[in-house]
């Protein structure tokens, strides 16, 4: 019963913030200059055409009648057209106003669905590097609060935050698979291509799971049950490895829905260099062509998938931690 | 951070040393905030100074240096340009600290503005609690369930990004997390014994924010808001590299990048040398903030 009521509630309040960031976007959108009925039909479109592709578009109406429409797609299920993105491939922002050759524009909702997996593996992957660099770095120094391990763990995290992300993954691109050719980089034809941005994202995300980690160890080792546990004979290694860790990792958790959003911006900018045709690369295209629809939909998918990895985090958090209360 | 305990019967006062003199005094006793604040103010002392004393103008071309490497790499290296030259052969060190220049002053000033608008929201929220506290906290949570880099870029890719619109979009953008912080400190100080005692002086509401609590609660967030400086460099650094940021011919760390991605096969200095001050840069901020914010804890947390 618990836990319907919870996840009443917390589906509420999310619909509640994916109404304002559909709201925020969209009127953001209309209220900054540039017309998108420019890109689309082209520079070379005349003045009193653009205003009737906009009158039919129905861009000329006031922002509350166009967003009125808008929700009203959205709770059935449609996200809209794309601006400029027809159904089969290329975009065709620059062409000229009278091309015929100019199909039918793809669905907003079709386009999310094609990428979404494709960042979900280079995010999947990349917080699996992620762990794997930070959990030894951040128990370690954990575990030895103040002393050399402790240091070694604030410097490398000092050091991995300071990275730019953009930055690091060119060097790497350049040196291992230019010079060294272990890996390949730019675009995508296989799992190998997720390797190198994947390991970019997880030096990204490492230093925030080493400073939590180190904290929370030293936390959770300076409790009495720890000091009791050997005291009823556990070998330190089960002290660690079965007691501390455990309990460490719920800041862990609330790390992830917390940083989400940065995950987010990291997958974009990495994306975006190695040329990963995900969700990230997507957005960057649809602001660059002003593509309205296609943005307001990655917002609003996004912003769901914030809202729903929190109450998972919460779930996961109380079901490691009883006590703690939602 | 939330959860830290403020209560001032908690601190020891030691001849009325102020609080923020004592987080000085401890993170510079460390090794890291040294090594942190030396580096720092080297590389800020080349920023302002360079430019100016060996007057090369970062922005002047001159073709026939062009694409010479920088000293002791490569064929045909000069002192005259250590770092090498770009493409249209302009000097990669002034460029590079000129960019600096620009990534500081949007680093600084973002983090400030964040600060403060995040600072006010929390302040109103947590004072009045009810109804304005549920509004401006849903707009909090709406707020930081979009990707701050989706709305930065959003708003600059549509319109036409300078130095003001920069800062006001990261800043703007980045203050939910301040906003709660804030909030919840706000909340525990306002049950105190002090704000009932101010009240019952008779004391109206702006007067007991802005002149009991602010000056309470505001250090300890203030003190971690350098770690945000640097990430805020980076940010701008990232909308640079996207085209985003301050426009060329103007050089900043983000558009050097972005160019020499271009010649990155013959020439690999032009995109690798600014993005090794750069981080040189942000290592040496991130050392201080980490410092502080440990030695914040450490005297906060009463120990």
């Amino acid at each position: 019963m618990f836990i319907v009521r919870f996840l009443a509630r917390r589906l509420l309040q999310g619909a509640v913030i994916v109404f304002l960031v559909s709201a925020l976007i969209f009127t953001l959108l209309r209220v900054v200059p540039g017309d998108p009925v420019r890109l689309m039909a082209g520079g070379m479109a005349p003045e009193a055409l653009i205003e009737q592709i906009a009158e039919d578009m129905g861009l000329r109406d006031p922002i509350y009648q166009q967003f009125g429409r808008y929700v009203a797609g959205v709770v059935q299920g449609d996200l809209g057209q794309s601006f400029v993105r027809p159904a089969n491939g290329a975009a065709v922002g620059g062409a000229s106003f009278d091309d015929s050759t100019r199909g039918e524009r793809a669905e907003v909702w079709d386009l999310i669905a094609q990428t979404a997996p494709m960042t979900l593996q280079l995010a999947l992957l990349a917080m699996a590097f992620a762990l794997v660099i930070a959990v030894p770095i951040g128990v370690w120094g954990g575990l030895r609060p103040g002393r050399l391990p402790d240091r070694i763990a604030l410097y490398l995290s000092s050091l991995f935050v300071s990275l730019p992300n953009f930055w690091l993954g060119i060097v790497l691109a350049l040196l291992l698979s230019v010079h060294l050719e272990l890996v390949p980089a730019i675009g995508y034809e296989g799992f190998a291509y997720t390797i190198l941005p994947a390991f970019v994202l997880a030096i990204e995300i490492a230093p925030f799971i080493i400073r939590t980690l180190t904290v929370s160890v030293a936390g959770v080792m300076g409790q009495s049950f720890i000091d009791i546990a050997a005291v009823r004979g556990l070998t330190r290694n089960q002290i660690v490895f079965r007691h501390a860790i455990k309990n460490s990792s719920v800041p862990l958790l609330n790390l992830l829905g917390v940083q989400f959003s940065m995950l987010l911006g990291g997958v974009l900018v990495i994306e975006f260099i190695f040329d990963y045709p995900g969700l990230g690369l997507l957005t960057i295209n649809a602001v660059m062509q002003r593509d309205f629809p296609l943005i307001q939909g990655i917002a609003i998918v996004t912003a769901a998938a914030f809202v729903l990895i929190n109450i998972v985090v919460d779930l996961c958090a109380t079901a490691i931690d009883p006590r703690l209360d939602y | 951070m939330s959860s830290i305990d403020i209560a001032p019967e908690a601190l020891p006062r030691r001849k009325g040393r102020k609080i923020s003199a004592r987080i000085w005094s401890e993170a510079f006793s460390s090794i890291e905030f040294r090594i942190g604040l030396a580096v720092f103010t080297v590389l800020v002392a080349a920023a302002l100074l360079y430019p100016w004393l060996s007057e090369i103008d970062p922005t002047k071309m001159n073709i026939r240096a062009k694409l010479s490497p920088p000293v002791f790499m490569g064929e045909g290296w000069s002192w005259a340009h250590p770092l090498g030259t770009d493409q249209l052969g302009r000097d990669m060190l002034a460029r590079s600290l000129v960019g600096l220049r620009y990534s500081l002053l949007i680093g600084i000033a973002t983090t400030v503005l964040m600060l403060a608008v995040g600072a006010m929201i929390g302040l109103f929220s947590g004072y009045f609690g009810g109804r304005i506290d549920t509004v401006l906290m849903r707009l909090t949570d709406a707020q930081l369930s979009i990707p701050m880099i989706i709305l930065a870029i959003t708003i600059l890719g549509v319109s036409r990004p300078t130095i003001p619109s920069i800062i006001l979009v990261l800043g703007l953008a980045g203050w939910p997390v301040y906003a709660r912080v804030m909030r919840s400190t706000v909340m525990s100080e306002r049950k105190k014994e002090f704000v009932r005692g101010a009240m019952v002086l008779g004391a109206n509401d702006w007067r007991i924010m802005f002149t009991l609590i602010l000056p309470l609660v505001l250090p300890p967030i203030a003190f971690v808001a350098v770690l945000d400086i640097a990430r805020m460099m980076i940010f701008e650094s990232v909308l640079g590299f996207l085209g985003l940021g301050v426009q060329p011919p103007t050089p900043t760390f983000g558009n050097i990048i972005a160019d020499g991605r271009k010649y990155l096969m013959n020439a690999w200095w032009i995109a690798t040398m600014p993005g090794v001050f750069l981080v040189l840069t942000l290592t040496s901020i991130n050392l201080m903030g980490a410092a502080l914010e440990r030695s914040r804890n450490k005297i906060y947390g009463g120990a």
